[in-house]
């Protein structure tokens, strides 16, 4: 009975990628070569990027009459093919996979989901776990990325997943005439993209996944520190030296140097809670106010950068609208102390600056609005005697006080809170927020956990803390776990701190 | 609606002996053609709304056969359509989706049923249960035995589906009953083929005119007629159906050498059946299988005579049927008390009561039923071994991948411009703390989905206004009641609003004013721009000068009334504050206007193509943000969703976390840079417009620029 058993098919899409353009061509080549198909999907209301499935089943030639089903069975389905990695991973975890059995071919672009992408920090899925599994839960597993081999040949994704479905060799057909269902050349050439890259594939070729270019940051005189924490302390200095001048990055430096003799260097979790450290503190001293940002969006490579971005084709007239609403805030941070400190009073009060406080909009590449930009970013020159860098600066001296005392009583504390200025993100009220979060953490858990001498047995409690700050914004976990609850699981930022 | 069918419609053109090869929808379009309908109507929704769609479109095409089709407003209009096959005797067909719509059109429906049909009348449902479903899971079984209509439940394909429709148009007549046709969301969608025949020109129709049907009191649903109904109804009507269904043999039984048990099967669930006995080495490819088989193409009634034969001789028989409660098993369990019959009779207690019955369910069930019954059989499959098998691999993904899966619910497609309504209530949360929502069925409720997060109960289309009608009484601050522009003419205005201002209550509603039905694909509604403000709007939103719900909320007597283009954030959220806020103690209507975005793609793609290829001026606009003034706390993405600001991973490297980033689907809607300015986000988003082909106007000043400012751009 069984060698009369229809060949099963799984596709796995997001709505809107063309699943059912798919799901057609292979119906029509089945019917070409003369076999019995029977294809349907649930799109449903999922036409708009949810998750879709088509389901396909081929009778063989000789199961006339085959009664083909409509919904696949876990474990029973010959090969299976998703436009996205994650997509993936769900076909494998409901049990379509089978060892014994299946063919997997994936795309390993990542769409992220809704889910991943509103952590505060780092919601990602992990991406490597879907490889092993892909491995180790496949027949045959055939992961590499189709959107991209799409885009390289002006089609969507329905026409590379369809090659490399024929270019694996399961179809009882051959490629050519799977090739003429397409009748289009972009879909013909994304189709012969695929099946190139899949027959490699199948030759052992391996994943051509390129090396990350080599890091090239200036290594300063620390030859006797580890090479990460090297790394870091170099981008640091040139980032800081870029940011302000010479100067302020010897400050770092020097700060640095601070917390490197407070640590242990033997011991790979003070090292690593260095390197963090060090670099939380390069990202913080360059802290973004108008004047930076001023100066990183009239950059001449960041114009390229947007040429880029948008496909400008010559011939084309590019121009560029930046969105931008200061506030008295923002104003009074980058003037000189006395100056800032009358304003904050003012807006205080609830009173503001005239003309403040409305969103604008600047044509940064227009004459007046990049030269508008330049000046902003020539208050630079104002920046360290302004009222935002004295504020700053006592915020960092303070937490590299706490820093110092940790990296030499618990590396593990240490690690905790060198993450801590991860919280001070964004600008306005997300700063805002953050730096609530980041004052409550301080002061519910570090300064007494170092006044006492706790630093070891808190260090779980801080890290909890730190992870929960980043899950929400409404704090709604940062106050569970400061309450003594122990944290939500699933929040993925926590586990990014505990891993890292 | 700017999909052409133009394929789908040839499709329905075929005669006698072509090949249809097509889905499972349309097939029942053709079907329709090929008995003759005089008329077609219906409502949208997923899985059947191809089939009103295609045939809107097709009907011009299809002159000749004078066939009237109608895209009803409501599924209570629908039914109310086959009021026409009381009098006359003209087929016609009406399609929705069940059990909404079923629920909708209930009150016609008993009013149809009472008087019965002298022509056939067929209700097409897409029975919504299980994966892929879309609304609350019920079965429309109980409306069949309730109303006394005829449910038919055919076998998922094509030719099968097809011998349906024909046979419940002649049924319908032959004992003057409405008959439902119900196919899940797979069958609706399933690929396949039949031969074709010709389509039927209807007798009386648009083309052949007829005069009024003479007064016959006994057609109408009135008393006291209606006692006399009520006993025909289970008298001669269901005599002459049983007469039929066994004269034509409409259900279907597959012979077995194991003849001591015997299976009774929905015809929906056939195909799952045979694939599940296949896994169990009990059937093969064919369908050709050790058990005896009953397929009931026919779900209600059953032929009492039809089941006491499969059951004859037979130990035990097991019936499968998907959903609660257990009606069919039921009806069985009465025929063979009634008969005296020993045979012992299985289903819910080996099956699940609840849920989907695919072939992994399935499987299970029959292997519990035939240890039980047919132990010689029954103690030698592979059933467990196959359940333990799927279990362990099952259990094996997720070890491998440790997390688990996030989801994926469907979203605002890019550009929807009903997004930014959410964010902007979003915000104003943010100012004046909690409110209560009430959330309606269409696009909008994909704000009950992250980022979103919004809604305190769902009660049905166009119901959510009349749904805290008591909660308004006891709430500290005002509720809000959100719906879109189909659910307000489905059911909204009259449930909601007018019964609001009937009472004098106080209240926020809000009417997503897209133009369409959007969420069951783009079908118009009354307030749907016309061709004249499609042409006028070009690329910007066509549902600006259409102010057909403004007049008839003006009409009925709201005082508080306010349109707001949705992408003007901040203006929005300012107008829901006063609406919360104000003195005014009554209805508040927001209007919260941008048409749906697909129909807007769909017109300016060929606007663009044809202006590219004339070489004119075409400009256009996308967003990105920029990487290094970014902190990466995703602000941006939590008030707005949009499938193309996604995240990457930093190039610099100091910053750990992934990066905000706007990728190449992205059509320009301007809302993330309208949400960094209402919420005073971050300076990070950048617009870029690209002109292509430009006058010498933007080449003079793009020179000026590169020149005055140093900046290659």
């Amino acid at each position: 009975m069984t060698d009369q058993t229809p060949f099963r098919l799984l596709l796995a899409a997001l709505g809107g990628e063309g699943g059912g353009v798919l799901m057609n061509w292979i119906v029509e080549a089945a019917r070409g070569a003369g076999y019995q198909v029977q294809a349907t999907s649930v799109p449903g209301v999922a036409q708009r990027t949810g998750s879709t499935s088509y389901y396909i089943e081929i009778a063989p030639k000789d199961a006339p009459q085959a009664v083909l089903s409509l919904v696949p069975m876990p474990g029973r389905v010959d090969a299976v093919v998703c436009s996205e990695l994650v997509e993936a991973a769900r076909v494998m975890a409901a049990g379509f996979v089978s060892p014994k059995l299946t063919t997997l071919i994936s795309s390993t672009a990542r769409f992220y989901s809704t889910a991943e992408k509103i952590a505060m920090g780092d919601g990602r899925y992990n991406e490597d776990n879907v490889r092993k599994a892909a491995q180790a839960m496949a027949r045959d597993s055939y992961l590499f990325d189709l959107g991209a081999l799409a885009t390289e040949n002006g089609t969507f994704v329905s026409a590379t997943m369809y090659g490399a479905l024929c270019g694996s060799g399961v179809l009882p057909w051959d490629l050519s005439h799977a090739r003429s269902v397409l009748g289009d050349a972009r879909s013909e050439a994304g189709f012969d993209a695929a099946v190139a890259e899949i027959v490699a594939l199948k030759d052992g070729a391996g994943d051509a996944e390129p090396e990350p270019a080599p890091v090239t940051a200036p290594q300063p005189d620390l030859a006797e520190l580890p090479e990460g924490l090297r790394t870091v302390i170099g981008h640091g200095i040139d980032r800081l030296r870029d940011y302000q001048d010479a100067a302020y990055a010897d400050t770092f430096l020097e700060r640095a140097k601070r917390l490197i003799q407070a640590a242990d260097l033997s011991d790979h979790r003070a090292v690593h809670a260095l390197t963090e450290a060090c670099r939380r503190l390069a990202l913080w001293m360059a802290y973004e106010d108008v004047a930076r940002v001023a100066d990183l969006k009239t950059r001449p490579e960041r114009f390229e950068r947007i040429r880029d971005e948008v496909q400008l084709q010559p011939g084309q007239v590019l121009t560029v609208t930046e969105y931008l609403k200061p506030r008295a805030e923002e104003i009074a941070d980058i003037l000189p102390a006395p100056l800032g400190r009358r304003i904050m009073a003012r807006v205080a009060r609830g009173k503001g600056l005239p003309l403040l406080g409305r969103g604008i909009y600047v044509r940064s590449n227009g004459v007046a609005g990049y030269w508008m930009l330049r000046a902003m970013a020539g208050l630079k020159r104002l920046r360290r005697r302004s009222y935002r860098f004295a504020l700053e600066q006592q915020a960092i001296e303070d937490w590299l006080g706490v820093m110092q005392a940790a990296l030499a009583r618990s590396p593990d504390f240490a690690m905790g809170l060198a993450e801590l200025p991860r919280v001070l993100k964004g600008y306005s009220d997300t700063l805002q927020r953050g730096k609530f979060a980041y004052g409550r953490i301080m002061d519910n858990i570090v300064r007494p956990a170092i006044a006492a001498g706790r630093e070891a047995e808190e260090a779980r409690r801080l890290r909890d803390a730190i992870g929960a700050a980043l899950a929400d914004d409404s704090h709604e976990k940062l106050d569970a776990v400061l309450a003594g609850d122990s944290p939500a699981p699933g929040i993925p930022n926590l586990k990014r701190v505990e891993n890292a | 609606m700017e999909v052409s069918f133009a394929k789908e419609i040839e499709k329905l053109k075929l005669g006698e002996g072509e090949v249809f090869h097509g889905e499972g929808i349309l097939a029942v379009t053709k079907a329709l053609l090929q008995s003759g309908v005089s008329y077609i109507g219906g409502y949208q929704g997923a899985p059947v709304s191809h089939l009103l769609d295609v045939m809107v479109q097709a009907a011009p095409q299809l002159d000749d056969l004078g066939i009237h089709v109608e895209s009803c407003t409501n599924e209570a209009s629908a039914a109310a359509m086959l009021g026409a096959s009381i009098m006359y005797p003209v087929r016609g067909a009406v399609t929705w989706k069940s059990i909404v719509g079923t629920n909708v059109a209930a009150d016609a429906l008993s009013n149809l049923a009472s008087p019965g049909v002298m022509g056939g009348a067929l209700i097409v449902l897409g029975e919504d249960y299980g994966e892929g479903a879309s609304v609350i899971q019920e079965r429309s079984h109980a409306y069949a035995m309730k109303s006394t209509l005829w449910l038919m439940d055919p076998r998922p394909n094509l030719p099968s589906i097809v011998n349906c429709v024909e046979r419940a148009f002649e049924l319908s007549e032959a004992s003057n009953t409405p008959v439902m046709m119900e196919l899940r969301i797979r069958a609706c969608h399933v690929q396949g083929s039949f031969e074709a025949k010709d389509n039927v020109k209807p007798a009386i129709s648009m083309k052949q005119l007829t005069g009024a049907a003479p007064h016959n009191y006994e057609q109408l649903a009135h008393p006291p007629v209606t006692f006399g109904h009520e006993r025909k109804k289970s008298g001669e009507r269901m005599d002459a159906a049983r007469a039929y269904i066994t004269e034509h043999g409409l259900n279907e039984v597959f012979e077995g050498s194991q003849g001591e048990v015997g299976l009774i099967v929905q015809g929906g669930l056939y195909n799952a059946l045979i694939r599940a006995l296949g896994e169990l080495g009990l059937a093969d490819a064919s369908g050709n299988c050790d058990l005896p088989i009953m397929a009931l193409n026919v779900v209600y009634p059953l032929v009492p005579d039809e089941i006491l034969s499969f059951t004859k001789g037979k130990r035990a028989v097991l019936v499968l049927e998907e959903g609660q409660p257990e009606y069919i098993e039921n009806e069985i369990g009465t025929i063979l008390r009634r008969a005296g019959s020993k045979v012992t009779l299985a289903g819910k207690d080996v099956l699940p009561m609840a849920g989907e019955y695919t072939s992994e369910v399935i499987g299970t069930g029959v292997g519990t039923f035939l240890r039980q019954h047919l132990p010689k059989i029954g103690n030698q499959l592979g059933d467990e071994s196959y359940a333990s098998e799927i279990e362990a691999l099952r259990e094996e993904a997720k070890a491998l991948l440790v997390e688990p899966v996030p989801p994926r619910p469907p979203g605002f497609c890019t550009g929807c411009p009903e997004r930014p309504f959410f964010a902007a209530l979003k915000l104003t949360q943010q100012e004046i703390g909690p409110v209560h929502y009430s959330a309606d069925i269409g696009c909008h409720a994909f704000a009950t989905f992250a980022p979103f997060n919004f809604g305190n109960s769902i009660l049905g289309y166009g119901m959510s206004l009349a749904s805290n009608a008591s909660v308004a009484s006891f709430q500290q601050q005002r509720p809000i009641a959100v719906m879109g522009d189909g659910g307000f003419w489905h059911n909204g205005l009259l449930s909601g609003v007018t019964s609001r201002l009937l009472n004098g209550g106080d209240g926020i509603l809000v009417i997503m004013k897209n133009g369409y039905t959007s969420a069951t694909g783009t079908q118009e509604v009354i307030s749907s721009p016309d061709t004249a403000l499609k042409l006028e709007a070009a690329e910007k939103s066509a549902t600006h000068g259409e102010t057909t719900i403004e007049d008839a909320l003006t009409g009925v007597g709201v005082k508080w009334l306010r349109t707001v283009h949705t992408y003007k954030v901040a203006e929005m959220r300012d107008t829901l504050r006063e609406a919360f806020k104000t003195p005014f103690n009554g209805l508040k209507v927001i209007v919260a206007e941008g048409e749906c975005q697909l129909e807007r793609q769909r017109r300016i793609k060929p606007i663009r193509a044809k202006a590219l290829k004339a070489g004119e001026r075409v400009q256009r606009t996308r967003f990105g943000v920029d990487e290094d003034t970014c902190t990466g706390d995703h602000s941006c993405i939590r008030l707005s969703g949009c499938p193309t600001l996604t995240i990457k991973t930093a190039t610099d490297p100091l910053k750990t976390d992934p990066v905000a980033h706007v990728n190449n689907g992205c059509v320009g809607c301007g809302l993330c840079g309208e949400v960094s300015h209402a919420a005073t986000l971050c300076p990070s988003f950048w617009r870029a417009d690209i002109v292509t082909n430009p006058g010498l106007w933007d080449r003079a000043r793009a020179a000026l620029r590169g020149m005055l400012t140093g900046v290659r751009a």
